[in-house]
């Protein structure tokens, strides 16, 4: 019986594996930037920090909030006006120092892999969603690429 | 109750919980794959791409290959006629019969800002074989007054031209930033580079546009 059961459970397990390699690695992306919306919840009617998660790909940076050149775009998230929201000023992470290997006295601030941008807000209560857009400009290790947009949306409900 | 029945019975409760688990194994690993999916598509529709498509989709334009880098090497540079920061008008054919090195930057390109004091440097030492520089500022809705900031800073003192959206489609689209075309005495493409190099491979390209083509006076862009 146990043996039956063992037997089993193998017919069984098969097609496990095959859902396992429907999830084999996608094919590497050539470069992007990616925002992961969360729902979020927070207090009603209390001061509250959302999370803005954003990932810079692998082998790419972009510039902190605070480059170290005023020449240099700055990481940047514009909000629009959300009804029921109070929003206080964007908190950005603190970047981390970057210099281009053919050049490492020139210093710069930058984020790379994951980075979270902190929103404080008070709410009503409800379900809510601020838009807004991302605005940076991004480089891999000798060459850099045109400023970009990227659009965000922050879904969270206050309760 | 007899020996026999409790084996019975304790093998079908052992089989009903490994088909328990399984059946939720099976559940997680299926929820898990959803999930991904839809991450995956979400975060499709998010990103934003770095490196654009190839720019060779227009009829006469040059092809890029993977790393939207042109093909203009052993090819005839496209000639542009450009503004300085003082609306003086120049033209790449001003230059013919000398190498020149077509160099395309911007603003907020870091890494052009690096390789800009080199040119200077070699602008100097190679002038005596009639070599000389242009830089494109590829971001001219800058401002004159930012872009003159790097120049002075960077202590540039050979032309910078203000683009205008054609020569950019001319030298392959540039989706990044710096782009270097060496230009022989004949006009022709003899070195292209897309990112910053080291200083030694910038002075070898230039003797290479230095050395290749006809004698000075002779041919040009």
């Amino acid at each position: 019986m146990i043996r039956l059961g063992f037997a089993l459970a193998g017919l069984l397990m098969a097609p496990l594996g095959q859902i396992g390699s429907l999830d084999a690695p996608a094919p590497k992306p050539k470069s992007y930037v990616v925002y992961s919306a969360e729902q979020q919840v927070i207090a009603a009617g209390k001061k509250s920090a959302l999370e803005l998660h954003f990932r810079v790909v692998d082998g790419f940076h972009v510039n902190s909030h605070t480059p170290k050149s005023e020449l240099l775009i700055p990481t940047q998230i514009v909000l629009q006006p959300a009804a029921g929201v109070k929003a206080d000023a964007v908190e950005y992470p603190t970047g981390t120092s970057y210099s281009f290997s053919f050049d490492p006295t020139e210093k710069l601030d930058v984020y790379s892999g994951a980075f979270t941008v902190k929103l404080p807000v008070v709410a009503e209560a409800g379900a809510h969603t601020i838009a807004g857009t991302l605005r940076y400009q991004a480089c891999d290790h000798a060459a850099c690429y045109p400023p970009k947009s990227l659009p965000v949306e922050v879904l969270f409900t206050a309760k | 109750m007899c020996r026999k029945d409790v084996d019975v019975k304790r093998n079908v409760l052992v089989f009903g919980v490994m088909v328990v688990g399984i059946a939720l194994l099976l559940w997680a690993g299926w929820h898990n794959l959803r999930e991904r999916r839809k991450a995956m598509q979400e975060a499709e529709a998010r990103h934003v791409v770095l490196t654009p498509a190839k720019p060779g989709d227009t009829a006469g334009l040059p092809a890029a290959d993977d790393s939207g880098m042109p093909h203009l090497r052993g090819k005839v540079a496209p000639d542009f006629t450009l503004a300085t920061l003082d609306g003086k008008k120049v033209s790449l054919s001003d230059f013919k019969g000398r190498p020149v090195l077509v160099n395309f930057w911007a603003t907020w390109c870091a890494p052009c800002k690096v390789e800009m004091p080199w040119f200077e440097e070699f602008q100097k030492q190679y002038a005596a074989q009639g070599f000389e520089i242009l830089g494109l500022t590829d971001d001219a809705d800058a401002g004159n007054e930012a872009i003159a900031k790097v120049v002075k800073k960077s202590g540039v003192t050979y032309p910078i031209l203000l683009t205008d959206g054609k020569v950019q489609k001319a030298y392959g689209g540039l989706d990044y930033l710096p782009v270097s075309f060496y230009v022989d005495r004949n006009g022709v493409v003899v070195e292209e580079t897309a990112g910053l190099g080291s200083k030694d491979e910038i002075e070898a390209h230039i003797k290479k546009a230095i050395a290749s083509g006809a004698a000075p006076g002779t041919g040009g862009q």
